[in-house]
């Protein structure tokens, strides 16, 4: 058994401190010895104008946070009544001003996604990338900053559960939760909470929460990922597992995490 | 008219065959050679054996929960040994049980299941070693008995350990490595290999750094960790990079800072 782990040897290292393990220029001709400290050197020299960005900044905070704050206003504003460009809908019209969402009509809760999260998806819609009938009526005419701005401000607002419109079957409540917890394996499809964040509960940046959102919004996703045209998410990860899940098993933790609770409840 | 039908049945096929033959991933076993289906969690037996096994599972998926003492490090047996030690090409437990005692290289010693565990808990979890008669290695030794029930003894089944990927090739390149990473591996480890928190717990595992496996670790081996790459990440698309994206992505991971070996003791 070739064992390629003798063949790397350790070097000396190059700087003092770095533990960094490297290898030897025989080991592949491409890589220069020296290829580490100049990336270092420039990186230290970087590093040192940044401290100095830094410093300056710091005089600078207030307006800086300022910025933000007017970005959530302008978030609100448009939330509220529309960015009042024609064709444009007021976000609270379907997802409500607090961001619970609309359970009767599938419009999902987006408070307390991350905005990098928001940002992605509206962005994706205008593209065209994202499986989005409704929301691609309503968003074309946001701009950057637009949507920069709704996104800080779902964020950040807080709601709490909506009442979901339909009962859910014990039954599918059961298996929704041994595969959202274990995963079927036999298809390989890994527990939903390792990417989804323990109860559902999202790993920011981009994998949203999934945990209290509406029942409709979450079957219709997960066909939309398996059949139709939301085809954006990354690596094709979730349209494989999607893809993978029997309509009955797609049913099963559709109704699971609509019986959590969500995350970001509180008052703001 | 025609045109429409042919068009109709066309469509279809393009979408049965996108629905159905959707590989899952874990193609490497074929031609007759039929993976162990470990028995299902509904038949852990009652009694002080099933509370013992469901003792070592709950161990083996939250290890710093259950047995914190003896984790140096932000991860769990189920990181790598996936699906909770059942996983086909993860090292599962059902394919070890009944290969110890074993002779191995490593220490020129045989060694039972129970040392194979504190091997794993001062290298992969960079922590300490529980004694082979404590609480801890008794329950973890318990759930792998309970797991290989039914499984053959004294062979190496199908599925085993880590999947062993041919020497590549072209050397591993850990420069084409960190491309690979960036591309595919970044998402869920981190640029950094830091991995990701959700709300203070570790959802994503360190894959270098001080929070990860130290240097005397199983995957410090660059084969080792390329034939698990290759079958289980990125995760739930296993079998999808290339062999040498394989090697070569294990040959950046490895390349990069973490705990140094602990020193024999
Ligand atoms: C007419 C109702 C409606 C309006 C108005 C609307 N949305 Fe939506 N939104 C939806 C629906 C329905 C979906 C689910 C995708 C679809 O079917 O289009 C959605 C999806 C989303 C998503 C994706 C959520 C996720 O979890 O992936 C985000 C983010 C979003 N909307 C933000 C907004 C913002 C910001 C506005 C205001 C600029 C807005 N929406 C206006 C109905 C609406
Ligand atoms: C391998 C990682 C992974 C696993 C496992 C996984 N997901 Fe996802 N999921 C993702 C990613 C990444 C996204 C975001 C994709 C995007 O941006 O379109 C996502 C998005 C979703 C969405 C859309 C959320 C929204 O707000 O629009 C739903 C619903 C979902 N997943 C359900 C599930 C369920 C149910 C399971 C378990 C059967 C599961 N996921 C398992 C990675 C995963
Ligand atoms: C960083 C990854 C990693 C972690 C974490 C880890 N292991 Fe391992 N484990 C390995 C590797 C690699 C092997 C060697 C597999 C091989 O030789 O093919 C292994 C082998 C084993 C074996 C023997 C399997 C065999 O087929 O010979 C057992 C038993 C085991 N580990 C138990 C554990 C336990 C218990 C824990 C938690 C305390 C743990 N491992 C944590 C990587 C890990
Ligand atoms: C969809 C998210 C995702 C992607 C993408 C992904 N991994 Fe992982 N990886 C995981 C998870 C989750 C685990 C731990 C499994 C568990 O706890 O069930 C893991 C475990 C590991 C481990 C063993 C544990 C550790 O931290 O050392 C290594 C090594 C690893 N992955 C390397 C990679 C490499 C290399 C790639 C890119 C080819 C990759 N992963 C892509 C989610 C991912």
């Amino acid at each position: 058994m070739i064992n390629i782990h003798q063949v790397i040897k350790r070097v000396p290292e190059f700087f003092q401190g770095n533990a960094r393990t490297i290898f030897p220029i025989s080991f592949n001709a491409k890589v220069h010895p020296d290829i580490f400290s100049t990336q270092e050197r420039s990186m230290r020299k970087k590093l040192v104008w940044f401290s100095v960005f830094l410093f300056f900044l710091g005089d600078f905070s207030p307006a800086v946070s300022a910025h933000a704050e007017d970005l959530f206003s302008r978030g609100r504003q448009i939330a509220k009544a529309g960015n009042g460009m024609p064709g444009n809908t007021a976000c609270m019209e379907c997802h409500r001003l607090k961001g619970g969402g609309m359970p009767s009509i599938g419009a999902p809760r987006i408070s307390g996604q991350t905005i990098q999260y928001i940002e992605r998806e509206i962005t994706e819609v205008q593209k065209g990338a994202r499986y989005g009938p409704v929301m691609a009526g309503v968003v074309q005419n946001l701009s950057p900053r637009d949507i920069l701005a709704v996104a800080t401000y779902y964020s950040k607002v807080r709601s709490p559960k909506l009442r979901d419109t339909e009962t859910l079957s014990p039954k599918r409540v059961r298996l929704g939760k041994q595969i959202a917890h274990q995963g079927l394996w036999k298809k390989n499809i890994p527990a939903c909470v390792v990417c989804h964040g323990p109860n559902g509960y999202g790993v920011p940046p981009l994998f949203p929460y999934i945990a209290g959102q509406n029942r409709t919004y979450l079957m219709r996703q997960l066909i939309a990922y398996a059949f139709l045209e939301r085809k954006d998410d990354p690596q094709g990860l979730m349209r494989g597992i999607a893809r993978r899940l029997s309509p009955q098993e797609r049913k099963s933790v559709a109704e699971y995490f609509s019986s959590l609770d969500p995350p970001y409840t509180g008052s703001r | 008219m025609l045109g429409k039908t042919v068009k109709g049945v066309l469509w279809w096929a393009c979408l049965s065959a996108l629905v159905f033959c959707d590989s899952p991933g874990a193609g490497v076993a074929s031609a007759g050679e039929a993976i162990f289906s470990p028995p299902s969690e509904q038949s852990i037996p009652g009694g002080s054996l099933g509370d013992l096994v469901r003792k070592g599972e709950e161990i083996f998926t939250n290890t710093k929960k259950y047995a914190g003492h003896y984790v140096g490090n932000d991860l769990t047996c189920e990181s790598c040994h996936l699906n909770r030690g059942r996983k086909a090409y993860a090292a599962p437990l059902w394919g070890a049980y009944g290969i110890y005692p074993r002779y191995r290289l490593k220490n020129h010693k045989v060694n039972s299941l129970a040392e194979r565990m504190q091997g794993c808990f001062r290298f992969s979890m960079n922590g300490t070693a529980p004694a082979v008669d404590s609480p801890t290695v008794k329950a973890l030794v318990a759930y792998s008995y309970w797991m290989s029930r039914g499984a053959p003894v004294g062979v190496k089944l199908p599925g085993a350990g880590m999947l062993h990927l041919t020497p590549p090739s072209r050397s591993p390149d850990p420069f084409s490595g960190k491309k690979v990473y960036e591309a595919r591996c970044a998402l869920c480890h981190g640029l950094h290999g830091q991995g990701r928190m959700s709300r203070g717990e570790t959802a994503f595992p360190p894959v270098w750094g001080g929070k990860s496996f130290n240097k005397g670790a199983g995957f410090y081996n660059v084969g080792k960790l390329a034939g698990f790459i290759k079958m289980n990440m990125p995760l739930s698309k296993g079998d999808s990079l290339s062999d040498q994206d394989a090697w070569d992505v294990a040959a950046y991971v490895d390349s990069q800072p973490r705990p140094e070996k602990p020193a024999v003791k």
